[in-house]
Formats: C-alpha cells, structure tokens, sequence
C-alpha cells in the first residue's frame, strides 16, 4: 500500500514538473512543427511567445489582436520554407544586437513564393528582410521604427538584399532608418507605399532595372536615394516637405539611363539633387516650392529635361562645380514649363516659347563653398543678393532651354492673396493720412 | 487691468485692429482652400508650413503699425501728459500700455485660431503639439514686432515718421539683416561661427522659422557636418527665447530713453 501510495505521488510530481507536454496545443512552434505540409493554422485573438522558424509550407491567419512577440533575442519569424502565406499578424519585439552575425528581423524571409499580407510590426531591428529570397509578395504591412534621428540602433523598414522579382505595395513605413533598402537587388517592384520619418524613404544599392510607382515620401531627411543602380523607372510618385539640412527629394549618384517620371516635387530643400549620374530622363515631373528645384554637381551629364513643370522654387535650378551645359534642357523641340519667374512670348500659339530661357546665377559659388547657404534659401534677401552679384561677380549658365513650354493658364491664388494684402496695408495708410489732416 | 479695457476700447472702435484680423483670416481661410488637395495626415504640416510662410509677410508690418500708432494716439490726445503727471515713470506707463496692446491683438488672434482648428479637424488628422508650436511661433513674432512698434510710436513725433521707420524696421528684418549675412558668408569659418549663428538668429523671422520647422518635426536635423553642429550651438527653443528678451528690451530700452512726450500739431 506505501509503495503504492509512493508511486502515485512521485507520479503527480513527474506530471506538475512537466506542464508543457500536456499543454502542447499553446506553443506556436509546437503547433507548427505537428502540421502537415500545405495546412492552414488560426490564431486566436491573443499574445503567442516567438521566436518561431517555418520550415515547411503553410498558411498562417491571425485575427486583429493576434501578437507574435519575440524573446528579443533573433527573428521572431524565420521563414525558411517557399510559399508561406502569413496574413493578419502582428509582429514585435525582435533581436537588437548589433554584435550579432546577424541583422535580427521582424520577419526574415529565406526562401521564394512568400505572401505576407496585412502584418504590423514594431520594436524590430528591421522590418522584413528579404534575403536572396526571389518573387515575394509583401503587401499592407504597417512598420513603425524609432523615428528620423536614429539611425545606427535600429534597421531598415523593408530590406532586400540580393533578392529580385519581389513585389512590394501598400506599405506604410514610419521613422525607420531607410524606409525601403534594395541591395542588390533587381527587379523589384513597389506600389503605392507611403513612408515618411525616414533618413532616405527608398534607397537603392547597386540595384538594377526596379520599377517604383505612385509611392509616397513625406517628411524623411531624404524622399529616395538612388546609388549606383541603373535602368530604374520611377514614376507617378510624390516627394513632399523632405526638408532639413543636407535633403533631397530624389538623390542620383552614379546612377544611369533611369527614367523619372511623371513625379511631384514638392517643399523639398533640393526637388532633385543630381551627383556624378548621367543619361537620366527627367520627364513631365511637377517641381514646385523648393527651395534649390534641380541641382546639378560635378560630373553630371547628358541628363535630359524635358516637359516638366519647374515653377515658384527659390531657386529654379543650379550646377555646382562645373557647368549646365553638358545636360539637355530640351528634347525632340520639347523643354519645361519654368512658370512666371521666366517671361515668356508665344506668339505662334504652338505652346512653345519664341525665345530660349537662360538662366544665369552667381549664387553657385557660394553654394558651392559655403553650406550655410542653405539657411538662407527661404529668406527674401536672396533676391536682392542674387541681383546685385550679377553685375560684381562671376556669373555662369545654370541652364538653357532652348525651347522653353508657354505656360497653361491657371490661377494663381497666391499672387490674389498678395494683391489684397497690399490694398489693405494702402487702406491703412490713407486711414492715416486722413486723420493727419484732418 | 484699466489698460488692457482701455486700449480694448479704444482699438474696437479703430480700424487698426479689425483691418489686420480681416487679413489674418482671409489669409487662413485661403491657404486652407490650396490646402485640401493635401494627404489627411500629413497635409496638416504642409498647411501649417505655407500658413506661416505667408502669414510672415503680414504679421511683422500690422503689428508694427498697431503698436505704434497705438502708443502715438496717447500723444495726440494728450492722455501721455496726464499719466505721466500722476508720478507714472514713462517705464512704467509703456510696460502696462504694452500688456494691454499684447491683450488686445493677441487675443483675437487666438481666438481666430482656434476656430481655425475646428476647421482643420474636418480635412485632416490633427497634431495638437504642432499646433501649439505654431501659435507659439505666430504669439512670439507678434509680441516683438508690437514691442518694436511701441518703440517707434515713442520717439517719433509725426505720423509721417512712424510710418517711414515702421517701413525701414520691416524692410530691414526681411532684406537688410540677410543680406548684410550674406555679404559675410563667405568668411564664416569654424572660429567665427558662433557669432556668425548669434546675429542669424537675432532676425526674428529666422528664429521663428526655424523654432516652428524644428518643433513640428519637419525640419531633419539629424546628421550635421561640424560646422553646422557649430552653427546651432543649442536649441532653437532657446535661440528663439533669446531673440524674445533681447527684442522686448532693446525696444522697451529704447523708448525709454528717446521717448517724446508730445508731436508737433
């Protein structure tokens, strides 16, 4: 009777020491280990303990409050299997270490055929990362970093890294290192993603022939920064207020044959900053209310303008540190519309203006030396400094188009607004007058 | 207390005040109109950046000629003699004059610029410490160009001068400072950079421009070279408050000092 007694009791023991194999159904690696190949798991409304590898194909659903958290020590979820779907998750709390062999993840993927769908996540180094993992689909994912002044603590928002054919749309990304990273990587395209809160929203590295359209950069230190890749197609994207000291709205450095399309510049401290690239068509682009519109530096040529809208900027364009004359303002009798800064005759009504616009400046020498220039780009003095260096100082082409487009008609609330602050401040000094007389 | 009722009083019945409300809101109502075209979260920025960028134009001249001639109506009615004798330094007669003009034009314009928020609310996601930073910036600006326009009204013995030095103190802080900047540009280096930022942002508008493009997160400031580390030795907030206390009593200084107590009539 003791001995049985005994048994029993150890027994028990044995049992309440070793909980989770009763419990088995609670672990999330578990429960993905004893699927079967092709099978569909749902989660429930609740926080699951990470870090989870999905070495097999399968699909997994969330619902809305359904957490992955990681243990803050690697990728909270390694995919390392092709074709798994992931779909209304959120992600959190992936490995910091910078020391580490490897960049940690939200969610890292290894392998081709991928759908990710309606994730969010947060607290991660990096966002996704995609590594030399081929045609992926990364859609309405939500990525929120630590804001625009970190940079070396935390990763990019989406990385891709020697991975091609990945399509990636619907994105939001917020205060990220770089909102999107292409590192080697080919092919890829990206729709209608809105980043901002970045150091540069897209970054492309030694990435070729990727395609970006109807994207959306606003408030990043630099809207996109285009390095060494050629053949890109960017177009119908909008660069808003990416503004600070040293921003852009799109950087080309040694980046060739890429077209620009069809895009908004808008409030950005330089609309296109154009360093050591040649052959880049620049076509039918809004660029307005910068503060430098296009500025060209050394080395930069053959690029071609044509058919934008180049209007209210401080500063239209400007070649630093060498000429405007080896880029091509104009094309197949074609050049932009430069707005009302630039007087225009068109007295054969064929849109195109009678005169070639030059436009001559001393102000890239100071530009050139002196970075604190940019300070000075919004304030009014400039004017009336540009105007009086012209006749004392070293003037040089900034550009020429010979064949400038006339302005459409369109109203100009601006210039209303003006014209009724001056009626009213002549209102108030006949009020004065008056009562002086009087 | 009496002076903030007076100065009510006497400003409701003027043109000075209603005259540079009405710009101030058909100024706001406008850009809102541009503005509508924006992105629900991130066009409050935008609108709030080209809302300053031309309300600047306006606010810096109806303040200077409402604090002016708002202290020169003293001396045409004679009212200057008859406080000074009640053993009222001018000092202390300028200080409270000055607190009822900061009441009376301040607080239509908050006023104006709340309703304006509930505009807002309807056509995009609101950021109400942006906000506060932006009525902050517009509430600075106008307490230094009234004090500076008190200041004119003190010394000037005309109408025709009040409005020649309003016009040169407007001009000078829009053209002359920069471009007195920009002449030395070229020489600024890593020894004199420091002042070089100290008379920078002595202009109002500057300091302004920079607090309110800083504070709303629109403006990058990370990733500064040296000089421009240099260049912004401490935070804008304090340049801003720095420009403030020199404005207000450089100009309650002055006027103090080269006050007149009557005009020629």
């Amino acid at each position: 009777m003791k001995k049985l007694l005994l048994f029993l009791f150890v027994f028990s023991i044995t049992v309440c020491i070793n909980p989770e194999k009763n419990n088995a159904a609670e672990n999330l690696q578990a429960m993905i280990d004893s699927l079967e190949e092709g099978a569909v798991l749902k989660l429930e409304d609740k926080t699951y303990e990470g870090n989870i590898v999905i070495n097999k194909e399968l699909t997994l659903i969330g619902k809305a409050n359904t957490v992955i958290k990681g243990d803050g020590t690697g990728n909270v979820i390694s995919i390392k299997a092709p074709n798994v779907t992931l779909r209304k998750l959120t992600v959190t709390n992936s490995g910091m270490d910078r020391n580490s062999p490897e960049e940690y993840a939200g969610i890292k993927i290894h392998t081709n055929g991928n759908v990710v769908e309606h994730i969010k996540i947060t607290d991660s180094f990096h966002g996704i990362y995609l590594s030399q993992a081929h045609d992926n689909k990364i859609s309405y994912v939500e990525i929120k970093g630590m804001g625009k002044g970190e940079i070396a603590a935390q990763g990019n928002g989406i990385h891709v890294y020697y991975a091609n054919h990945n399509l990636l749309s619907n994105n939001t990304i917020e205060g990220t290192r770089d909102g999107m990273f292409f590192e080697y990587g080919n092919n890829n395209e990206s729709y209608e993603n809105n980043i901002s809160g970045t150091r540069y929203g897209l970054h492309y590295m030694y990435s070729d022939e990727n395609i970006f359209k109807n994207n959306t950069f606003t408030m990043n230190t630099g809207g996109a920064a285009v390095m060494n890749s050629n053949r890109l197609l960017l177009e119908d994207n909008h660069f808003i207020v990416n503004y600070g000291n040293q921003s852009f709205g799109l950087l080309l450095l040694q980046a060739n044959d890429n077209q620009i399309k069809n895009n908004t510049f808008y409030m950005n401290q330089r609309g296109i900053y154009i360093d050591q690239a040649t052959r880049n068509t620049i076509e039918g682009n809004k660029i307005s209310q910068n503060q430098i519109g296009i500025e060209l530096w050394a080395s930069s040529n053959e690029q071609v303008f044509t058919e934008n809208l180049i209007t209210e900027n401080t500063i239209p364009a400007v070649t630093i540190g060498g000429t405007g004359e080896t880029n091509f303002w104009s094309h197949e009798g074609k050049g932009n519309d430069w707005g009302n800064s630039f007087p225009l005759t068109d007295l054969n009504q064929n849109g195109i203006g009678d005169f070639p616009i030059t436009y001559r400046s001393s102000l890239y020498q100071l530009i050139e030396d002196q970075e604190l220039s940019y300070l000075f780009l919004k304030s009014p003095a400039l004017a009336i400094y540009e105007k009086m260096n012209s006749v004392l100082m070293d003037e040089k082409i900034m550009f020429n188009d010979p064949h400038p487009l006339a302005a459409a008609k369109s109203k100009n609330h601006f210039l209303l607004i003006a014209v009724i602050g001056l009626a009213a401040v002549l209102i108030l000094i006949k009020a004065c007058y008056r009562k002086y007389y009087c | 207390m009496h002076y903030i009722w007076k100065e009510w009083k006497e400003n409701i019945r003027g043109k000075g005040l209603w005259l540079a409300l009405s710009i101030i809101v058909l100024i706001s109502v406008s850009i809102l109109f541009r503005s509508t075209a924006l992105s629900f979260d991130k066009g409050y920025y935008v609108l709030l950046i080209n809302l300053f960028d031309t309300i600047i134009y306006f606010i810096p001249i109806l303040c200077l000629f409402i604090g002016a001639f708002s202290i020169f109506q003293e001396k045409e009615q004679k009212t200057l003699i008859m406080l000074l004798t009640k053993k009222d330094s001018y000092a202390s007669f300028l200080l409270r004059k000055s607190l009822g003009l900061y009441a009376v034009v301040l607080i239509p314009i908050l006023v104006w610029f709340f309703l304006y928020l509930l505009l807002l609310k309807f056509n995009f996601q609101l950021d109400m410490k942006a906000y506060f930073i932006f009525i902050l910036a517009i509430v600075t600006l106008s307490l230094v160009f009234l004090q500076i326009g008190a200041a004119i009204g003190s010394f000037s013995s005309s109408r025709m001068q009040i409005i020649g030095y309003t016009i040169f103190v407007w001009f000078y802080f829009f053209f002359l400072h920069d471009f007195i900047l920009l002449s030395f540009l070229p020489d600024v280096t890593h020894e004199n950079v420091k002042l070089f930022s100290s008379l920078y942002f002595l202009n109002p508008l500057q300091s302004v421009r920079m607090f309110l493009e800083t504070g709303m997160g629109v403006y990058s400031f990370g990733h500064m070279s040296r000089l421009l580390q240099a260049f912004m030795w401490t935070k804008p907030a304090f340049f801003l408050l720095f420009n403030l206390v020199f404005w207000l009593i450089a100009s309650i200084i002055t006027a103090s000092v080269f006050h007149r107590k009557e005009g020629f009539e």
